[in-house]
């Protein structure tokens, strides 16, 4: 076949990407090498340094590459050079500037970039304050950036028919990518268009949630790393301290940006929560408690030498864990079980080969040096605080064992269907419940415990001595949490006996850990992070019993359906509101008030009020949930809640469905050609009637409605609500009254209908009289009746003086007078008209034809005497003679004008929306708990970080 | 550390019979026939039969919706969902339910659908590509 020479395809971001990617490729594998081999060959000086050389220059080069490659995805991106197969995929003209980070990692491919991106900063910082430790360390992070950078090669190898396919190319054109006619077009790139980023990824959270829990999963490498050099190395106690840093570096960080997954999920989706036992969701926290439980135990393994083991099989299993969730969540494995993992890519045994190898080597590597690692002779006692946080990192890891054991379902099903095809499958029948279950007792376990071990002291030998003070501590911290314990139950219901001992726990907690705070932090400033953190976690506790054990639906269900559980009620958790119809929920009225559209953005108002038990109000508020419509109203992509913040809740509203006809314009055009129009025609004070079987849904019955419409007036100058004049507009309006009588109620209403002609374009304003679902309309045959065309006319032409008369088709005309700006029904003047009119009488009837001027063009508008049959235009006037020139038809007489009127009951409403709404109580104790369990993390290693400086100073 | 580890020991020990436990959470994939047989709470997969009545009308009740569906096992019953249509319903490969079977009727309280993505195959997708 012939080669197609393209036009204006932009190549360059290609050839240079693609040799980024290499580079990145070889210079990872060079400098993992050399960093091998230099710390293999750690015991000769000057051969390691040599090694160690060449493995940082080749890492540098190797962040330069990756930098490259995203800088190139970045160029055509913000040139939206449609040929790259990536960015036809995250990208479309209408992309804002500020969402263009969140079309690069959108993908699979971009968040792989995102994540050595940071793997290559963490790198670096590294490189200058890793000191002996650079060396192994480096090794195993560059073995990392090798396999995740081999996902974006892009490389195919054959053998014989076996095709073996190395990762994902972002840099390839659509045309290498897919196989279609256009691409036999050498102008292809001009035709094409971007698909654009998902509207529900159109939020300021896609900027900086990703980034933030990429930052924590990639950061977890370097504790790993640190425990893979001390058992490489040998060197088993001295990895402790720096490993110690990293890790709450990293703990802090990934727990920061996991919350901030959860608030995305609470603030801007409509899941109604901000933890939902997601796998997803789950994947992350795994990693994060394994992390946790690592720290603990790095922690009592520098103050007393125990536990060394249990550190390094933490932190190796934390990153194996952050690989398989890696795994779990670009496989395509998880399947239906999540709402968001991304689709397959075909990278399935990449990433199994990625957990296999990490999986493999950490149980070697321990299983190798586990006689080696120090073991303290002497137990510790089980009065010191070790062995209760021992117990605390072994919970944890439970925690973590359980949630990836119910997570791994569709794994487990995936390998028993390879074996056995008919298997069906198993699946969680109610996994939130499945999880809450276990986690509540691990939850109130953590808790207490975060309060004893506070109270217990490092390496206890002769408790007897400490234990009077002990007793009296706990003791207060005991009966100071059994009251505000009591006291929070008030304010909140903890009906089952775990849910009020997690009150308790979380209160035991906070009380603990500030008194221990009092005593302790001049001593020891260290201290303070710590207590912040477990301060957070008992907070935290509190939060999650109040805002999720007590979140209450506002929007319930007034429509009772029998025979259903309580569980089954609670899901029926919508209520609709017409507009302008307050509606009572719980102890609230509400209503919806209107909506605004802004391009693809339709948001809607909604008043809330609370009433107290005596009808009062007690506060008033407005609230503004959202709905994104996609590209041509087709549909809706996303509904957005709007929620009002108290300090001690919140009340959380989304809109859970439109009418049909507004969620999309081919429903809406569908539904108002399948409307059965009756067309009348009125005259002026006439009106007619008709009579329609209305059935009733799901009862057995029907209602009988008379309807009666009559014409009140007409004019020439149409008005309705959503017309707004433009000049050139022929038009019509009319003064509707409608009737319905039959049903609960009668109704009766004056409504606005209007029909318009604007540009050879027909436009209706009809009235849609909701309660009583008529939808009156101008029947088109109006214009046939009313509108004759000049075109159709004979016209003759008059010069004649104010005054003076003429005749034309037997009538006699007479021109009384000018009209200097006249105000007449068929003209409107705009700013800086020049416009007279010609007063015509005949047989007692006027009309006035207007001569205008408008921006120095001359023109007319024609009038007319409809009974009559004659027509006018004012052609010109002039100022020295004072003579109008007129043209004149006269033509066979219409009627008396009659308005065809067409009138549909049945009609769709359109001024309804469903909704739901819901009360979290101290939902903002769950997030300052949370975020200062997070920062506490931070805080330590800051503290940390300092202290160790200033030894290094006095050394 | 002999303490210690006889508390990992036993740790692991709660930790698996809580895992057995999980067993009893956990069921297969139900039919109508099976569910119909249990009376409890199920989960179940199948499509949606287009061409037989699906009803919801929030003016009447915005937490009803009915409609057909076909399980594995190729049995047609009505579902009543206990909530308003969801997005994209019509649009649907495969629904998993969450509910029980009462009389014929299967009430459910949770639905997730399984979507195509968003392009069946290329030619679709360069002529969405192409359309301005």
């Amino acid at each position: 076949m012939e080669e197609i020479q393209y036009l204006n395809e932009h190549l360059g971001p290609r050839y240079i990407g693609h040799f980024a990617i290499v580079v990145a490729f070889f210079a990872a594998l060079l400098s993992m090498v050399s960093y091998f081999l230099a710390t293999q060959y750690r015991s000769e000086v000057l051969r390691s340094r040599g090694w160690q050389r060449l493995g940082q220059l080749s890492f540098l080069a190797h962040g330069a590459a990756v930098f490259t490659v995203i800088g190139c995805i970045f160029f055509a991106m913000l040139n939206q050079y449609y040929e790259y197969q990536y960015v036809t995929a995250h990208v479309d003209g209408q992309l804002q500037q500020r969402y263009i980070f969140s079309a690069f990692w959108e993908g699979q491919e971009g968040s792989f970039l995102l994540w050595t991106f940071w793997h290559v900063i963490l790198g670096y910082v590294l490189m200058v304050t890793a000191r002996s430790w650079e060396k192994p360390v480096m090794a195993v992070v560059c073995s990392v950036q090798v396999i995740i950078v081999s996902m974006l090669l892009g490389v195919h190898f054959g053998f014989g028919d076996f095709l073996i396919k190395l990762g994902s190319n972002p840099m390839l054109l659509l045309r290498e990518t897919v196989n279609a006619p256009i691409f036999q077009q050498a102008d292809y790139v001009d035709l094409l268009r971007g698909n654009g980023l998902n509207p529900s990824l159109q939020n300021y959270w896609m900027t900086i949630h990703p980034p933030t829990l990429f930052l924590g999963f990639a950061s977890t490498v370097v504790p790993f790393a640190y425990a893979v050099a001390g058992l490489w190395t040998g060197r088993h106690k001295e990895w402790l301290t720096p490993g110690l840093k990293w890790s709450l570096f990293s703990a802090g960080i990934l727990g920061i940006g996991i919350l901030m997954g959860a608030a995305w999920a609470y603030e801007a989706l409509n899941f109604g929560g901000y933890w939902a036992w997601d796998p997803v969701e789950n994947t992350s926290l795994v990693p994060w408690l394994m992390l946790v439980a690592g720290i603990h135990t790095n922690l009592i393994s520098r103050a007393t030498g125990q536990g060394i083991r249990a550190t390094y099989l933490f932190y190796l299993f934390t990153f194996v864990l952050i690989v398989y969730s890696t795994f779990l969540t670009r496989s395509g494995v998880l399947g239906d079980t999540s709402v968001h993992a991304f689709t397959e890519m075909g990278l399935e045994a990449q990433l199994l080969f990625f957990l296999g190898f990490y999986f493999v080597l950490s149980l070697g590597l321990v299983v190798w040096r586990w006689k080696h690692i120090p073991v303290p002779e002497k137990e510790e006692s089980t009065s010191s605080r070790e062995f209760w946080m021992f117990i605390g990192s072994l919970t944890l890891f439970m925690s973590a064992v359980l949630i990836t054991g119910s997570t791994s379902l569709p794994v487990y099903n995936e390998i028993r269907q390879a074996f056995d095809p008919v298997f069906d499958g198993l699946t969680l029948t109610d996994p939130e419940a499945h999880h809450n279950r276990f986690q509540i007792w691990i939850g109130i376990f953590i808790g207490l415990l975060s309060g004893v071990a506070q109270y217990l002291r490092w390496r206890e030998k002769k408790f007897s001595k400490h234990v009077r003070w002990f007793a009296l501590h706990t003791g207060l911290a005991l009966v100071g949490a059994a009251l505000l314990t009591f006291l929070t139950l008030q304010w909140i219901e903890a009906p089952t006996l775990p849910y009020k001992a997690m009150v308790f726990a979380g209160w035991f907690a906070v009380w603990a850990n500030v008194d221990y705070l009092f005593f302790f932090v001049r001593k020891d400033p260290k201290v303070a992070g710590s207590v912040v953190s477990h301060l957070g976690f008992g907070i935290m506790l509190i939060g999650i019993m109040a805002s999720s054990g007590n979140k209450r639906i506002i929007s319930q269900n007034q429509f009772l359906m029998e025979g259903l559980t309580e569980d089954e009620q609670l899901a029926r958790s919508t209520v609709r509101l017409y507009e302008g119809i307050p509606l009572g929920m719980e102890d609230y009225i509400v209503t919806y008030t209107g909506d605004t559209i802004e391009g693809m953005n339709r948001r809607y108002f909604m008043d809330y009020k609370r009433v107290n038990a005596a009808g009062e109000v007690i506060e008033e508020f407005q609230l503004d949930p959202n709905v994104l419509y996609d590209k041509g109203f087709d549909k809706i992509a996303i509904t957005n809640p709007s929620t009002k913040h108290y300090w001690n809740r919140d009340v959380f509203t989304v809109i859970m469905g439109l009418p049909p006809e507004e969620q999309s314009v081919s429903v809406r055009q569908a539904t108002e050609d399948s409307l059965k129009y009756r067309v009348t025609p009125l005259s002026r004070g006439e009106e007619t009637s008709f009579r329609d079987t209305v059935a009733i849904p799901q009862r057995d019955r029907s209602i009988i409605y008379t309807y009666t419409v009559g014409l009140e007036d007409f004019s020439r100058h149409p008005s309705h609500p959503e017309y707004t004049p433009e000049p050139g507009d022929i038009g019509l309006g009319a003064k509707v009254r409608a009737s319905r009588t039959g049903g609960i109620a009668n109704h009766d209403t004056i409504a606005d209908v209007a029909i318009v002609l604007r540009e050879g374009l027909l436009y209706h304003y009809p009235a849609q009289l909701n309660d009583m679902s008529l939808r009156v309309k101008i029947d088109e045959s109006i214009f046939e009746q009313l509108l004759v065309k000049d075109a159709d006319l004979q016209y003759r032409e008059f010069v004649v003086k104010p005054g003076s008369r003429f005749r034309i088709g037997g009538r006699e005309v007479t021109f009384q007078r000018f009209i200097s700006q006249p105000e007449v029904d068929h003209f409107q003047p705009q700013d800086g008209d020049i416009y007279v009119s010609a007063l015509l009488e005949s047989e007692g009837q006027t009309m006035q034809p207007v001569f205008l001027i408008r921006g120095n063009q001359p023109s007319g508008i024609r009038d007319e005497i409809t009974e009559q049959g004659l027509y006018a235009h004012l052609l010109s006037l002039n100022p020295e003679t004072n003579e109008a020139t007129l043209r004149v038809a006269s033509s066979r007489p219409t009627s008396a004008p009659t308005i065809p009127l067409a009138v549909a009951p049945r009609s769709y409403r359109t001024d309804y929306i469903t909704l739901q709404a819901i009360e979290f109580p101290g939902i903002s104790l769950f997030w300052f708990g949370a975020t200062s369990m997070m920062l506490g993390l931070l805080i330590s290693m800051v503290t940390r970080a300092r202290a160790r400086r200033k030894d290094f100073v006095r050394a | 550390m002999k303490k210690s580890y006889l508390l990992a020991v036993l740790l692991v020990v709660i930790a698996v019979v809580l895992l057995l436990q999980t067993g009893s959470a956990t069921s297969e994939y139900a039919n109508f026939a099976k569910a119909a047989e249990s009376g409890d709470k199920v989960q179940l997969v199948g499509t949606y039969v287009k061409d037989k009545p699906t009803i919801y009308d929030p003016l009447t009740d915005p937490n009803y919706f009915s409609f057909f569906l076909e399980d594995l096992a190729g049995t047609e019953r009505e579902v009543i969902l206990l909530m308003g249509k969801p997005q994209d319903f019509e649009m649907s490969e495969s629904i998993v339910l969450t509910g029980r079977m009462q009389d014929e009727r299967f009430i459910a309280s949770d639905i997730q659908m399984k979507c195509p993505s968003k392009y069946k195959d290329e030619e679709e997708m360069i002529k969405n590509l192409t359309e301005s």
